[in-house]
């Protein structure tokens, strides 16, 4: 099955997204669709097929969310917790992503029409060697593609991610980039796996559970969540479904507006930062003289555009260094 | 016909908001007939005890038989979680009624509360929240259980900061980075553990199991972001007048719940 689906809505279903599109609409939505092995058991089928079928309601999903005009989707497609399960089903599931990687790179030309860049986002060192190189096989070539984005979230959990930022961050220091006071909530955005993204509006989880099961924690912090009780595999999923989740950020719209007030704390709290730092600088430096309100004013406007440079260029650091991973596993598979 | 789905979009989010409001408002109704027979229910044995033991009050008659229902409710759960988040969502706060709620998870026997509105009203408020905590505790559970919750009140029950969410796990991060920097640890050295272990030497609170959410927006607000990983989200359309038996059926959802932790 392809990644891929090309098609138009009927005429209800089209008429019914023109009527959502006439209201806000979220720009990013994450989805967790779980529940393939209880809708494989609920079937008496193998579980195999469950998460088979699991991958091909990804992709009508992803039909869906182009016709709605959503252009950005993130999925949780694998946790770093998975790997608890049994070899064999583990080993199922790699061999099912392999597939599903290989096949993507047989539709280049539609990726290309459609201008989809995949991003895989988790520890992905932590996977296969072969899968990596099919992985960042498939990153390296879309990634000029601008129109929409699909980040596959894959050996991933929330926590790893944070800390994978934490040390991403002590790395710069270790090099002499940065300095510890410039670790900051904004800088720590950046150093996510989903930096280039923006947060998602909108978190859709199917199968009736009721937690983020450790799915961008620090991303979702303001959006709106949406809890469905419907297994994702099953046919019983469909449109309506994320026509609901769609209504539900609609009226929740206004409420989640916080994050704007988020972010003007979040401003403050730098200023604050830097000030403080100016404030131990002048004291080293100025032996105790008193420092008047413009110099000192001077100083701070210097420091900050210095820890704007070093923050600048420690992302630039970082981004090369994520990816050089990518081209070195995409390159190797040229060479074998 | 742009124009027709605009005014098609509005007819429907106008339907959905008086739906959402007849909703509420149909949950307050329910809550006081629920209210006046458990009223009746408590009266009946009361004029009972009046008609055999003249002697005992009538306070004493009732308090005693709510507080044994909570005990007995406590033990009947399955399973109890250990810490319990209660997320604010609400502009108007009403302070009785989470008072309520933080008495009846102390008697059912939930060792932490945690209380959060994303305004950050109840960290402003800490000590209204307390008396009110206590006055209820009196009213609901009878003077004898006081002393031991009292401590449990101190240690227990907590106003969360709006910014302890991302700030707390920003500091953790400025704290590694800083031994780094002094060469006291290598970037290496962070790990998922590493920095679990780093943000609870301030607060050391284990993660809420159970989040009850209050209002009709489907959102965290910012609500301890680390420590959410594994938590269930319940949800109440408003807190007011929010009743012992919707409490009740909560926390049973709750004990009913599996977590497969990823197997």
């Amino acid at each position: 099955m392809s990644w891929i689906r090309e098609g138009e809505l009927g005429l209800l279903e089209r008429f019914s997204a023109n009527i959502l599109k006439a209201g806000p609409m979220p720009r990013h939505v994450a989805f967790i669709m779980d529940g393939n092995r209880r809708y494989a058991r609920k079937r008496h089928v193998e579980r195999q097929e469950g998460h088979t079928q699991g991958f091909d309601k990804l992709a009508e999903t992803l039909r869906w969310c182009l016709n709605l005009g959503i252009h950005e989707v993130t999925v949780y497609a694998f946790s770093i917790e998975n790997f608890k399960r049994s070899n064999e089903e583990v080993d199922g599931l790699m061999e099912l992503a392999k597939e599903k990687f290989l096949r993507l790179l047989d539709e280049q030309a539609k990726l290309e029409k459609h201008g989809v860049c995949i991003r895989v986002l988790g520890d992905l060192t932590l996977l296969p060697e072969d899968l990596q190189r099919l992985i960042s096989k498939a990153v390296v070539s879309t990634r000029g593609h601008n129109k929409c984005f699909l980040n596959v979230c894959f050996a991933y959990t929330s926590r790893h991610e944070i800390a994978n930022a934490v040390r991403e961050m002590a790395w710069g220091t270790e090099q002499g980039l940065l300095k510890s006071s410039d670790v900051s909530e904004a800088l720590l955005s950046q150093c996510l796996y989903t930096s280039s993204s923006p947060d998602p509006d909108l978190l859709i989880r199917t199968s009736g559970e009721v937690r983020l099961s450790d799915f961008l924690l620090w991303q979702t912090s303001h959006s709106c969540v949406v809890f469905q009780s419907v297994l994702c595999s099953s046919q019983n999923t469909r449109f309506w479904n994320l026509c609901e989740a769609v209504l539900q950020y609609q009226l929740n719209h206004r409420s989640i507006q916080a994050r704007e007030l988020h972010r003007e704390a979040e401003a403050a709290q730098q200023l604050e930062a830097d000030r403080s730092c100016v404030t131990e600088l002048l004291q080293q430096g100025g032996n105790g003289k008193p420092v008047d309100a413009r110099s000192r004013h001077t100083v701070l406007l210097s420091y900050t555009a210095s820890r704007e440079e070093r923050v600048s260029r420690f992302l630039d650091a970082l981004q090369q260094k994520r990816d050089a991973y990518f081209l070195d596993m995409s390159g190797l598979t040229a060479v074998a | 016909m742009a124009i027709v789905y605009d005014l098609v979009w509005r007819v429907l989010h106008l339907l959905l908001q008086l739906q959402r409001a007849a909703v509420s408002a149909f949950a307050w109704k329910r809550n006081w007939l629920l209210w006046r027979r458990a009223a009746a229910a408590v009266l009946l044995p009361l004029a009972l005890g009046f008609a055999n033991q003249k002697k005992l009050g009538a306070a004493a008659g009732k308090r005693p038989s709510r507080r044994y229902r909570v005990l007995t409710d406590g033990k009947a759960l399955e399973k109890l979680p250990l810490h319990v988040g209660l997320l604010v969502a609400e502009e108007e706060v009403q302070y009785t009624d989470i008072a309520n709620v933080v008495v009846w998870c102390m008697a059912l026997g939930i060792s932490y509360v945690s209380v959060y509105d994303n305004e950050g009203v109840f960290r402003r408020n800490n000590s209204r929240l307390m008396e009110e905590i206590v006055k209820q505790q009196k009213e609901l559970l009878g003077s004898e259980s006081c002393k031991y919750s009292s401590e449990f009140l101190n240690n227990g029950a907590d106003a969360q900061e709006q910014d302890d969410g991302k700030l707390s796990i920003v500091r953790a991060a400025q704290q590694l980075c800083k031994s780094v920097e002094q060469k006291e640890s290598t970037p290496k050295d962070i790990t998922v553990s590493v920095l679990d272990f780093t943000l609870r030497e301030s607060k050391n609170l284990p993660d809420p199991e159970l989040v009850l959410k209050f209002g009709t927006v489907d959102s965290t607000l910012g609500f301890l972001p680390w420590h959410i990983r594994l938590t269930e989200f319940i949800s109440f359309p408003s807190h007011k007048d929010v009743s012992y038996d919707d409490f009740l059926c909560a926390l049973r959802r709750y004990a009913s719940c599996e977590q497969r932790l990823g197997k």
